[in-house]
């Protein structure tokens, strides 16, 4: 009781500090000095119609580099956890419906990953979302059956190659036109058209698979080693 | 100021949102604590849509409102139904 009294009382601080500070916040009607520059030059320079993903893939590239070698670090630590120390609970036999469930709808969750990642310079979309739509159709393929294939050394493979695509596909910009991941020397193409934009899609399929496969390690370590739910 | 639809569902979201993060911390099953912590991830990823943030709604839905949910229903689990 206490410490939900303790929590609420901090939560109520927290409030008070926000109803504070949020009538001196100060909106712009207008976009200011770099999203103008990203929101008037982005689609040219590009070539992406969707100015997010230019944003993330190509002007911050390097940014969504270092938050992959984040989540790396984390995936890693996590399934080393519970390799050395197992939960120790055997994978519940999952009921009829789960497992009538997990039949059907895994294949329609993975096409929307895919197109979510393939189409991500041309509609909403992204490597990021995409990977973990696809992780989400694996989980449910896991919980439909009571085992999960060892596979050993495929899903890190694949997170691998992923992560050392994205690095090469950014040394490619330094060996052609100097600049690391530098997006536009592929030429960028018809904004709007499934082949354009140059590298962005290119990064986007590294992302989402090494997302997807990071994902779905964890469930896989999780599932092996305490399945009951 | 006639307040717009978009206005009035987000209010109705947010509100219930508030309500089911206070909840949470009072209610003494956990796996209905886990639920309802599923549902403001889902009630976010509705808001996210409303205001034109498809790829942003698709993140929350997927991570909050499935993965995140699947990884405390493995912890409770592993701590037992007493927790």
């Amino acid at each position: 009781m206490i410490r939900t009294l303790g929590s609420l009382i901090i939560l109520l601080a927290l409030g008070a500090v926000a109803a504070a500070v949020i009538p001196d916040l100060q909106m712009h009607e207008e976009l200011q000095e770099t999203g103008y520059a990203y929101a008037s030059r982005g689609m040219d320079d590009t070539g992406s119609s969707n100015l997010v993903t230019a944003v993330i893939v190509a002007y911050r590239g390097l940014d969504t580099l270092g938050e992959v070698v984040v989540l790396f670090c984390a995936s890693t630590a996590v399934v080393l956890i519970l390799t050395l120390y197992p939960i120790g609970l055997k994978a519940s036999e999952p009921s009829r419906i789960v497992a009538f469930t997990a039949k059907i709808l895994p294949a329609p969750i993975l096409l929307f990953g895919v197109y979510f990642i393939a189409h991500s310079h041309i509609s909403p979309g992204g490597g990021f979302p995409g990977g973990t739509v696809i992780a989400s159709a694996f989980l449910l393929v896991m919980l439909g059956s009571s085992s999960v294939p060892d596979g050993r050394g495929r899903l890190p493979a694949i997170e691998s190659l992923a992560g050392l695509s994205f690095g090469l596909l950014g040394f490619w910009g330094i060996m052609t036109v100097g600049q690391f991941l530098n997006n536009a020397f592929l030429g960028t193409g018809t904004p709007g058209t499934l082949v354009s934009a140059g590298l962005i899609p290119l990064i986007s399929i590294a992302i989402g698979a090494k997302v997807a496969s990071e994902f779905s390690g964890v469930f896989k370590a999780f599932r092996n080693t305490g399945g009951k739910i | 100021m006639t307040p717009t639809l978009l206005t009035v569902i987000a209010l109705t979201l947010g509100g219930m949102m508030v309500a089911a993060g206070i909840a949470v911390l009072f209610i003494k099953d956990l796996l209905s604590a886990i639920i309802i912590t599923g549902f403001v991830s889902l009630s976010a990823s509705v808001l996210f849509l409303l205001m034109d943030a498809p790829d942003v709604a698709v993140t929350e839905a997927s991570i909050g409102a499935v993965l995140a949910t699947m990884i405390f229903l493995w912890g409770r689990g592993k701590i037992g139904d007493d927790g």
